[in-house]
């Protein structure tokens, strides 16, 4: 087994005068949960269709699971399962059907499909809804038949583009958790997701992308120790103290990034310093302390930071 | 089982739903027997080549090819059904290739024009079965027009399907089709006796020649001009054939 299923050099994909991906290097590491991450038209479904060869690239190279997916991109679809962002179902189809059917266009035999049915019938609790047809379904219920038909066929490498959206917390916390234990059993999957609690709870390794180019790659750990040395402390104060700003401005490395006047949120990377410093003045200046806390920076304040420090006007 | 042959089973399976088989049996059902015997009191008989046919077994002809191009005019819009919701490029990342896609939606229009051929041609029998003049060219004839319509109208419905993008205009554009072809024909009424625009209109009409053809091989009316229909119908299906294929082919994802 290759040690990366999926590899890509200065992929590239223009579409006139737009690039949506521009010169990505990627590198999958086989039986991990690798998350995708990165704002509106990042390029993470272009990523995808190129990854699962719907479109050609302008320029670059693929390889999937060993495979050049640029000159044998059937021999790459036969092995990978795909959830794509948007809907795809057959309306006048039940839930049961749509599974069935969808296990015989993949070449399953009767039996195994049959089996393979009820068991992912009942892992997702679709009994309720299993004679129901796909056009009588709410939404999220199609989305979740959508991602579960997946799971119909064998598969070696899975990519799924933002697929608890729509789902309720009950069954997007079911799916992430079959995900998981699909994970241990050696599959790979490429996850992306806008949701980075969901990616913090799955993914072994992250990238976060925009326009077209990542931004970085690591685990969420190192990640978060990279770019979040930074520590956010949160104070609420007893009483509304208007002049807070101006007591505080004297710390140094202390961002004040929110203040009502009862509540201030600072963000400092010498935080126990900081905490101190400010626990200080606020008693020199009578104020009384109601709440205070210190929290690490969490993925999703490092990820609108990278985010916004690539914006265009940054 | 080869990818072509999984691709056609799931065609068939969605659109031989029971709803569309009571509907293609239903509908001209209505036509042969409601309007075939109303009219009747209108139109007493109707010449074709050395025979007089009565009203209900020339309606009950013209309906095995108003069965055709109506079955394969709803066939031929899964292309535009699995845009629609998303399954092309579902079934384009799973282990199949476009033509792949492209020859099942062929032969599943083919299938299902068949299939409703054979369905009204069963209902119609009792009309028609006196003045049937049955021959060795009948079967052929009707394989011929089954095939070849199906071909043609599936075209129709898949050039449609790959240029529109909205819901409004697709059933706007399939609606007027279907009504010019199936009214501006000979399926419900000869082109003999009707006003001279209106008959030379007739001819603009694939469904013209499709019924015309269908009749010949019935009631075994082998002339030059159905014989030039053959090739006007065989002709005109392998253009459009090879329009909605090159247009399938080059589908933006």
């Amino acid at each position: 087994m290759s040690l990366s299923s999926i590899v890509t050099r200065s992929l590239t994909k223009s579409y006139g005068a737009v690039t949506a991906v521009d010169g990505m290097d990627l590198d999958v590491r086989s039986g991990s949960v690798f998350g995708f991450l990165g704002p509106n038209g990042a390029g993470k479904s272009t990523t995808i269709k190129l990854l699962t060869t719907l479109v050609q690239p302008s320029g670059g190279s693929i390889e999937i699971l060993g495979i050049n997916a640029v000159k044998r991109p059937l021999e790459v679809r036969k092995r990978i399962g795909v959830v794509l962002q948007q809907p795809s179902y057959e309306p006048n189809l039940s839930v049961e059907k749509s599974l069935e059917k969808y296990g015989m266009m993949w070449g399953i035999d009767g039996r195994t499909r049959r089996d393979r049915m009820e068991e992912l019938i009942d892992a997702f609790d679709l009994q309720e809804i299993r004679k129901r047809k796909n056009e009588d379904l709410s939404i999220g219920q199609r989305r979740r038949v959508q991602v579960v038909r997946e799971f119909m066929h064998e598969m070696e490498l899975l990519f799924l583009d933002e697929p608890t959206v729509g789902l309720d917390p009950g069954a997007r916390r079911k799916l992430l958790d079959f995900l998981k234990n699909k994970a241990k059993t050696g599959l790979t999957i490429f996850y992306t997701t806008h949701v980075l609690t969901e990616a913090e709870y799955l993914c072994d390794q992250i990238a976060v992308i925009n326009r077209g180019r990542v931004l970085a790659v690591d685990t969420p750990e190192q990640l978060k120790s990279t770019f979040g040395k930074q520590k956010t402390i949160k104070i609420r104060l007893a009483g509304r103290h208007d002049g807070l700003t101006g007591i505080l401005s004297g710390i140094s490395d202390c961002k004040i990034d929110f203040n009502t006047g009862t509540d201030i949120i600072i963000h400092s990377s010498r935080s126990e310093i900081v905490l101190s410093q400010v626990l200080q003045l606020l008693i020199e200046n009578n104020m009384t302390v109601e709440d205070l806390s210190a929290v690490p920076t969490s993925l999703e304040e490092i990820f609108l930071r990278m985010v916004d420090s690539n914006a265009p006007n940054s | 089982m080869h990818p072509t042959l999984r691709l056609i089973n799931r065609n068939l399976t969605i659109s031989l739903n029971p709803g569309f088989v009571v509907w293609q049996v239903m509908f001209p059902i209505v036509y042969i027997f409601v309007a075939g015997f109303a009219y009747t009191a209108l139109i007493d008989s109707v010449a074709l080549g050395g025979l007089q046919l009565d009203y209900p077994a020339f309606i009950a002809s013209g309906m095995i090819g108003f069965n055709i191009m109506n079955s394969t005019l709803v066939s031929g819009i899964i292309i535009w059904n699995d845009r629609r919701h998303g399954m092309f490029e579902q079934i384009l990342v799973g282990p199949f290739t476009r033509r792949n896609y492209i020859l099942s939606n062929v032969y599943t229009i083919g299938i299902v024009g068949l299939i409703s051929a054979a369905l009204i041609t069963a209902i119609g029998f009792p009309l028609f079965f006196q003045t049937a003049q049955f021959n060795i060219l009948t079967i052929p004839f009707l394989v011929f027009a089954s095939i070849t319509g199906s071909i043609l109208f599936g075209s129709i419905a898949s050039i449609i399907s790959t240029r529109l993008r909205s819901s409004e205009g697709f059933n706007v554009i399939i609606n007027t089709v279907f009504l010019f072809f199936a009214f501006v024909s000979t399926a419900f009424y000869p082109a003999e006796g009707a006003p001279e625009p209106l008959a030379t209109a007739f001819y603009l009409n694939p469904l013209t020649y499709l019924v015309d053809i269908i009749r010949a091989g019935i009631f075994g009316n082998f002339t030059e001009f159905v014989m030039m229909e053959m090739l006007v119908l065989v002709s005109l299906a392998a253009v459009l054939f090879v329009v909605a294929i090159k247009l399938l082919t080059r589908l933006d994802l």
